[in-house]
Parts: C-alpha cells; structure tokens; sequence
C-alpha cells in the first residue's frame, strides 16, 4: 500500500523532470540558428569561414584545453557547457556579391520572441552589426552576431550559456590575433 | 627400601638406589666457568642477495614501464599545429598565431655554446612541432583514441577560430555602439561648439 503511494507521487514528479528536461533542451537547441542559405555564398567569397561544432565535438575539443595553463584555462571556462558553435564568414573581392534576401534569411530567424536583440549598429560606412541574445530566465541560453558590411558577410551562432565579457576578452589572446583596426588618426587643424 | 636414605642420605644405604644414583651421575650439574669456544666466528657476514634481488626487480620493473610508454607513444599518430589550425582568415585579422621556434642561424641560438645542437643533428621541424604537441597528449585526456584525437585537434582549431570570430565581432560592436553613444555624440558636439 505505501509502495504504491510512494509511486504515485514519484511518476509525476519523474514525468515533470521529464517535461523540463526536454523543454530546457529544445530551447537550447532552438537556439540554432539555419545557416545553410548562405552556402552559395561560398563560390562568389575570396574568403570563407564554415565552423560546425556541435556538443560532442565542443566537448572533444575542451579536453585538449590543459586545465593548467591559464590561456587556455580562460577559453575551457567559457567552452564549457556550449552546446555548439557554427560560424559562417564570407569575404568577397568586390561589394554587392550577396544580396539583402541573404542577409534576411538570417534575420528572420532572429525575429522571433525567443530572440532579443542586445546591440544593433548601423553604419552606411561601415555596415551593421548586431548582437542578438536567447535568455531562459536569467541565463544566456543562445547568442548570434550578424556582421554585414559591403564586402563581407559574418554569422555567428553559439549555443549554451554564454559569458559574453569573458568572450570579449578574448580577442588578442592565446594566440587568438587581434582584430587589425586602426586606432582613430589625431583630427590635425586646417 | 630405606626411605631415610633416599630422603636425605641419612639411613643405610640401599644398593638399587647407589646403582642409580652412579647410572644418573654423569648428568648431575657441574659449575664451570664460561668458554667461548675457540673455532666460532663473531660477526658472520650479512648475504646482500635478496636486498640485490629486489633492488633488481624494482629496476627490471621500471626498465618495462618506461619501453611500454615509449611504444605506446610512438603508436600515437604525430600531429602538427598547422592540421589543426584552419586554413581560411577572415579578412581584416593580424596573423599572430606563434609559430614553432626553429633557430635556423647558429647567430641567433643565445644559449651557450656548449649546449647548442647542430642543425644537421637536430629533429626535423615536424618533430619537433610533434614533440610539443606531445606534452598536450599527456596532460588532460590520456584516454582519447587516436582518431578521436585527430578529431579533436580539427576541433580545437575551429573553435578557436569561432571565438576568435566571435570575440572580434562583439568587441567590434561595443566600440561601434560607444563611438555613437549620445553621450560621446554631446561630447563631439561640444568640441565643434
């Protein structure tokens, strides 16, 4: 008798786990973000980026990460937990190789409510850039960047709780090349 | 029998006692002073056998375990950096991805000369990258097959290039959204006024 209320009141509470456990991951990996519209992208780019890691690669690679050397101690802080990181980067010789349809196959998918867009620069110099972020209460479940300037096309995806500052950090460190842009000239008097 | 002899000697004496008493004689207790005998040698010697016989073992022992780990790191397929770096850059990115140290001037070699090498007796480059990235192997994850080290190599290489991209392109919109914040836009305006 008491065994079967024990078990009454323990499916439940095993089918509830269930359900956010299953929740929790479809979120995560509503987070991804269809990239595959740009591929033909590829035979116009001079340049072209394609990084897919998903989970299982993302944790084979964080193994090679020493946990001792405090470069790599940085990055294997902020690898751990991602569920996958895609990247598509194209660069072309001259402007108007991709049209405003690519840019919005990607964009699209930002729009909705999962989505909230945390920066959103436009230049007509120097193009956009804009920084969205999927959030599941307090937590960064999911980032994407869309870099768009004339003559070059940036997506970034990653999956997974994301430290934005430490990423931000990043730049110039282990071996990681600094971005090359020139500080601002000194304005001299006419 | 008279029991007064046998008691204390004090009685007639009783000739089966007198018989036994001759018989058992020859073992009574007789007080002698302490001889150590001529022939014993003080101090034997101490066999050193099995001390050496462990000793050994223990040597045979790690003579094994050090051929075993040679074999079993020669098995391991030898990597270099470049196969884990990716080949395209995105534009707008210094290379300053170190490269491995081979001094190929005997001028610029600034350690002493007597523990310099000479280059015909030193490793090949590709060894020597394979050396270094032998010491990863061995620190976190001994347990890794090799193609699923091979694997995680490429890994590694695309996921620092995806952060690298990711960090560039977050810090570039941070500087962006600070170069025209209303604040710096009030500053600007003040300047000009």
């Amino acid at each position: 008798m008491k065994s079967l209320s024990t078990r009454k009141t323990r499916l439940p509470l095993v089918a509830l786990l269930l359900v956010l456990a299953a929740t929790l991951t479809a979120k995560a990996q509503g987070a991804k973000i269809q990239l595959n519209n740009l591929d033909h992208l590829a035979a116009r780019a001079s340049q072209t980026v394609d990084v897919n890691i998903d989970e299982r690669l993302v944790q084979i690679a964080a193994k090679l990460l020493s946990s001792v050397d405090a470069d790599e101690k940085k990055i294997k802080k902020i690898v751990d937990g991602l569920k996958g990181i895609y990247v598509k980067s194209f660069e072309f010789e001259n402007a108007g190789e991709f049209t405003p349809a690519d840019v919005e196959s990607v964009r699209s998918q930002l729009r909705g409510p999962a989505w909230s867009k945390l920066v959103n620069v436009t230049s007509k110099k120097d193009g956009s850039v804009e920084v969205y972020l999927m959030l599941v209460g307090d937590q960064i479940s999911g980032l994407a960047v869309l870099s768009v300037e004339d003559k070059e096309l940036t997506v970034v995806n990653i999956i997974g709780p994301v430290d934005l500052e430490k990423l931000s950090q990043l730049e110039g460190q282990f071996g990681v090349p600094e971005l090359a842009i020139e500080p601002p000239k000194p304005k001299t008097k006419n | 029998m008279n029991e007064k002899y046998l008691w204390d000697k004090s009685g007639k004496p009783d000739p089966q006692i007198q018989q036994l008493e001759e018989i058992l004689g020859a073992l009574r207790y007789e007080h002698r002073p302490f001889k150590i005998p001529g022939d014993l040698v003080i101090g034997r010697r101490r066999s050193y056998v099995p001390v050496l016989a462990i000793a050994a073992t223990i040597a045979l022992a790690l003579l094994a375990a050090g051929l075993w780990l040679r074999v079993q790191n020669q098995k391991a397929p030898q990597f270099r950096a470049e196969d884990a770096r990716p080949t395209v850059v995105p534009s707008g990115i210094k290379e300053n991805v170190p490269k491995p140290l081979v001094a190929k001037d005997e001028s610029l070699d600034q350690r002493p000369k007597e523990l310099r090498v000479p280059i015909h007796h030193r490793k090949s480059a590709g060894n020597l990258l394979a050396g270094n990235l032998s010491r990863v192997k061995y620190s976190p994850e001994p347990d890794l097959k090799p193609s699923e080290r091979r694997e995680a190599l490429i890994a590694k290489g695309q996921l620092m290039m995806a952060l690298r991209l990711a960090s560039e392109k977050l810090n570039l919109a941070q500087r962006r959204t600070q170069l025209s914040s209303p604040a710096n836009l009030l500053r600007n305006q003040h300047k000009v006024g």
